[in-house]
């Protein structure tokens, strides 16, 4: 179980992008955020995964609180880095695009992970990667490099190199927005797989459809707060949010 | 005659090389100090390229050769030349592979964090290989800079293909014939090294380094 609580972050220039998010995803649970860009749900996600800093609030991850330690005086630090690579191992994040290392076929790709973070033996990572890959669809391009791939097959290996970390939460950022449309159904379908087997999953979305459809409950963002959240036919078909209405009429 | 200037073109060679090869190094240990946290430490970096950068080999290589006779270091000519190629090059080659550092994606950047990559690995097998690919073009650039510039290391009586072909020019006035044979050694160095560019980068693309960021 992930929970969000208090959650600010201003940029350096002084704009506000997250003012005070409270969010609790429990085990098995998919939340989908949409929300006009620049509303902050990508930056949301980022600090999940602690790629972005923030400046208040807590994060816990069932129930240990993450990447900031208060000490005595209330002085809030960074954890250690060992601390923080250990954490983030817990979690997987795919990213709207440039996820796969250029220089590595996508079995290495996925192999990096478990080899180096986990030090696990060479054999045993080569097996898992296997089976991951053939499991997104891509048991027969195991040995091709990113740009051998298309854009929809570059983000399945990327969501099968998140997966080899065993995580606990995967966080998607947008990852069909610069797929052409025909590759989109195919990334979706993995989501799809993960959702049956009741992986905890954040998504960032301009999806309407497909987040109607596999989420648990969705997230509106707006001027970075959460104002509204609930199960996807409440929220998609019976908005409150004076905003929310306004984005679904231009979305639709 | 000929002889003497494909002798003095091996000379050239060997210094260039040697120049690149311990320049490279330098380089290589130079540029983690530009993206250290600690401040003094990147001062430092950009002092001394700024410097090296900004004074003329001509006369990096005349204070180098008078002043290290001062310093009760004196090897002679060559292991004086190969020290100048060395620091010249070594504030390029430091800011080629900065170059190359940044040209990595922020995304590449940001998966190798969140697998939670060990610093070492992921300098190994992420910032390295990738800031060495785009760093190549430029690196090879600065290569083909240094088997010319070798040619001012004549001037320290530095015995290399220039100092070979003036002497033959002082015994036989053949100005022309003479430069054009030197020009033409000059050039079939620096097309060598490009070649050897060429191929590394095709070499590279096979192992999908593709030139642009796909």
């Amino acid at each position: 179980m992930i929970s969000i609580e208090g959650l600010h972050k201003r940029f350096p220039s002084g704009l506000e992008v997250l003012r005070g998010i409270n969010l609790t995803i429990g085990d098995g649970e998919v939340v989908s955020l949409i929300g006009r860009s620049g509303s902050g749900k990508t930056t949301l996600l980022r600090c999940i995964n602690f790629l972005e800093e923030y400046d208040a609030g807590e994060i816990r991850l069932d129930g240990a609180v993450l990447w900031y330690r208060t000490g005595v005086g209330g002085v809030r630090t960074r954890m250690p880095g060992p601390a923080i690579r250990a954490l983030r191992q817990q979690m997987g994040i795919v990213f709207q695009q440039f996820n796969l290392f250029p220089h590595m076929t996508a079995m290495e790709n996925v192999c990096l992970g478990p080899t180096f973070a986990h030090k696990r033996p060479a054999a045993e990572v080569k097996d898992l990667a296997q089976r991951l890959l053939e499991r997104v669809g891509l048991g027969a391009k195991m040995r091709s490099y990113p740009y051998q791939l298309s854009g929809g097959e570059q983000q399945r290996v990327a969501i099968a190199r998140a997966l080899a970390m065993r995580p606990k939460v995967m966080l998607f950022d947008e990852i069909t927005s610069a797929l052409d449309p025909e590759l989109v159904g195919e990334v979706l379908e993995v989501i799809r797989s993960l959702v049956l087997e009741r992986m905890m999953m954040v998504i960032v979305t301009h999806e309407l459809r497909f987040a109607r459809e596999i989420s648990h409950r969705i997230a509106f963002l707006s001027k970075g707060q959460i104002t509204e959240i609930g199960p996807p036919a409440e929220l998609l078909d019976n908005p409150q949010d004076p905003a929310l209405k306004e984005f679904l009429r231009h979305v639709r | 005659m000929l002889q003497l200037l494909l002798i003095g073109a091996c000379y050239t060679l060997g210094l260039a090389v040697a120049g690149i090869a311990f320049g490279t190094v330098l380089g290589l240990l130079l540029t983690p100090l530009s993206f250290v946290r600690c401040r003094p430490l990147r001062a430092l970096y950009h002092v001394y390229v700024f410097f090296t950068r900004g004074t003329p080999l001509l006369v990096l290589a005349l204070l180098i050769f008078y002043g290290l006779p001062a310093l009760n270091f004196s090897q002679g000519p060559y292991v004086a030349g190969t020290i100048v190629l060395t620091i010249y090059s070594s504030a390029f080659f430091a800011e080629v592979f900065r170059g190359g550092v940044l040209a990595i994606q922020r995304t590449h950047l940001e998966s190798g964090r969140s697998l939670g990559l060990p610093p070492l690995a992921f300098l190994r097998r992420i910032i390295a290989p990738l800031a060495l690919r785009y760093a190549l073009p430029p690196y090879v650039n600065v290569c083909v800079m240094m088997v010319k510039a070798s040619s001012i290391l004549s001037i320290i009586s530095v015995w290399e293909l220039t100092l070979a072909a003036r002497e033959i020019i002082e015994r036989t006035l053949l100005v022309f014939t003479v430069l054009g044979i030197a020009a033409a050694f000059y050039f079939l160095m620096c097309f060598g090294v490009d070649r050897l560019g060429r191929l590394a980068e095709r070499y590279l693309m096979r192992r999908g380094f593709v030139g642009e960021h796909a």
